[in-house]
């Protein structure tokens, strides 16, 4: 009986390796991202286009695929990765990402401009946009009267016990610098102290502070205003359209997640490919209107959801890492504002 | 007479609706037409069909049943040998082997994840099957040892005696009087360890391969675009076998109990 089990098991153990290692030869794309990137008709319609089979793998952290990355030395499995803006910044420094080669994307120039050329790639030879987040606020004009169009507005006496802010320390703090004409990533510790004053001030204003299913709070009147992540505006307009979104006059804190290709990725003309697919307009606004996030193929900003297209003069900066003391005071004026709120 | 206190109810409802509540709501709102998670708005079977549409989902769920079952039947192999040869022989390290075997129970997963990672990178083992088996087996061997174990030192020794006086080898003593005892520790610490293998996400996230992802990193990984409504379907019908389950194991162990009494 034992014997029989055992023997049943090394066999499927055996089966079950080989049939990993066939499938490695294939034309085959490994795409490496979190899960629900893209609409399942998108990943088809590449199969169908090229025959090449694209197998979807995901990482809950851009920490966990930086790891990854890192310990495979030569033997990566990943073709095409995506990820955020800050951690790009350690892959490339690392020399984890190879550069991109241009001839073989063709749409490359569809690419919105203003998403491109940041600290992490300033010379764009390695990354491809896709999708970016910005924190916006959203109101109710059928409750406030009067109109709200900066951060500064936050601050207004008139809105007592009316604001849901999301829960993210190093954004709130952000956003009271730029009420102050400062930049996001501030790292005079007096200036940081000052915006911490300043933010005692919002507490009287603050309805909620929650980082998940924020917009709920517009939807179910608990809060008359809210400043909200990207995913967050696109699903509250979607259920509400008579709420008003705004982009803060003082400037916005942007965050961009982009392709890149791994040093070693074993397919690197598959993942070629896939870019120059991605950036056709029509499957660049599938993507995106699928995603909800802001569209970066400037090429389909016609074919978009209007509210994924910016408008205006764009004043965005990217949220970097800061140095230990200045997080630290972002750390201090952030706790100091939570216990202010009860 | 003895007065009846009604607060042991209360407890017990309080107890219930705090525990039971939120799966009632993942079923409730598997029904539910809209995306968000907390207005009902209409009837629907959508998450159920987008379910079923889901390859990738369905292969992980089928992933982590595989992952799970192999798992668990080589820690049960690994747990039980373990506890008994710490019953039956006396060296001085035996203590300390105990200890340590509990380990991987202990340590938090995230290090237990990165020593993996960093060993199967030195071997360079492929990442994928064998390696999340590898994986999985380990901190799943400590649940069965320590059920087995609890249960080893109370058997009766005398009736492993008796057989082998009756001519019994000492293999065939183990078999048919030894493993019969135990086998309802061991199958508790199975379904421990089953359970351990078919939620972990810490360790799988890290030594998986492409090829073969499990299902709790599916949905983990799911958390930056949002977790949308079919992996509550998924929930309902994974309670809902499960449910089947207690019931069917309910069912079996009243007939033997009332075969004993019998």
């Amino acid at each position: 009986m034992i014997k029989k089990i055992s023997v049943v098991l090394l066999l499927t153990i055996l089966l079950l390796t080989f049939t990993s290692c066939n499938k490695a030869e294939k034309d085959q794309l490994v795409l490496y991202t979190w899960e629900g990137m893209f609409p399942r008709e998108v990943l088809e319609g590449f199969t169908k286009q090229t025959g090449i089979e694209i197998i979807y793998s995901t990482f809950d952290l851009n920490e966990t695929m930086l790891e990854k990355l890192s310990t495979a030395n030569g033997t990566s499995t990943y073709d095409l990765v995506i990820g955020d803006d800050y951690i790009i910044d350690a892959v490339i420094k690392r020399g984890l990402a190879q550069k991109l080669d241009k001839t073989q994307i063709p749409s490359f120039g569809n690419i919105n401009p203003i998403y491109q050329g940041y600290f992490y790639d300033e010379t764009n030879e390695y990354t491809v946009p896709y999708g970016a987040g910005i924190p916006m606020i959203v109101y109710n004009p059928d409750e406030i009267d009067f109109d709200i169009d900066s951060y500064q507005d936050l601050w207004d006496p008139r809105l007592k016990d009316s604001i849901a802010i999301t829960a993210n320390y190093r954004l709130v703090n952000g956003i009271t610098l730029m009420s102050m004409g400062k930049g996001l990533n501030e790292t005079d510790i007096p200036t940081i102290k000052a915006a911490g004053e300043k933010l005692l001030l919002l507490a009287d204003n603050i309805r909620l502070v929650q980082d998940d299913n924020t917009q709920l709070s517009l939807l179910n009147g608990e809060a008359k205003v809210a400043l909200l992540y990207t995913s967050q505006v696109t699903s509250v307009l979607a259920e509400n359209p008579n709420l008003k979104a705004v982009f803060p006059s003082e400037g916005l804190g942007i965050g961009i997640m982009d392709f890149f290709i791994p040093k070693d990725a074993k397919n690197a003309k598959a993942a070629h490919r896939f870019l120059e697919y991605i950036l056709q307009p029509q499957v660049a606004a599938d993507c995106f209107n699928y995603l909800g996030y802001f569209c970066t193929t400037k090429a389909a900003d016609d074919l978009v959801n209007p509210n994924l297209v910016f408008k205006g003069e764009f004043k965005g900066e990217i949220m970097q890492n800061v140095p230990e003391d200045a997080d630290e005071q972002y750390n201090k004026n952030w706790i100091e504002f939570k216990t202010a709120l009860n | 007479m003895r007065k009846k206190y009604k607060f042991p109810y209360f407890y017990l409802a309080f107890i219930s609706i705090l525990m039971y509540l939120p799966f009632l709501v993942v079923v409730v709102f598997s029904f539910n037409e809209s995306k968000l998670p907390t207005i009902f708005t209409n009837f629907s079977f959508k998450w159920y069909k987008e379910l079923f549409y889901n390859k990738r989902l369905l292969e992980s769920l089928l992933n982590s049943f595989l992952l799970g079952i192999f798992s668990t039947l080589a820690s049960a192999v690994i747990g039980t040998i373990g506890a008994v040869g710490l019953a039956k022989t006396h060296y001085k390290l035996n203590k300390p082997v105990s200890y340590i075997a509990t380990l991987p129970m202990m340590i938090p997963e995230i290090i237990l994840a990165m020593v993996f990672l960093a060993f199967f990178s030195l071997l360079s083992l492929p990442f994928g099957f064998v390696t999340l088996l590898i994986a999985h087996t380990a901190f799943c061997v400590p649940y069965i040892l320590i059920m087995v174990s609890s249960t080893i030192n109370t058997l009766d020794k005398e009736l492993e005696e008796a057989a082998r006086d009756l001519g019994a080898s000492r293999r065939r003593a183990f078999i048919d009087i030894i493993l019969p005892l135990l086998f309802p520790s061991i199958l508790s610490g199975s379904i421990l360890a089953f359970a351990m293998s078919l939620d972990d996400v810490v360790i799988s996230v890290f030594v998986n391969s492409p090829y073969f992802v499990t299902l709790p990193v599916r949905v983990y990984t799911q958390l930056k675009t949002g977790v949308t409504p079919e992996i509550n379907a998924l929930c309902t019908i994974m309670l809902i076998i499960c449910l089947i389950g207690i019931t069917i194991y309910y069912i079996l162990s009243n007939k033997k109990e009332k075969h004993k009494h019998d």
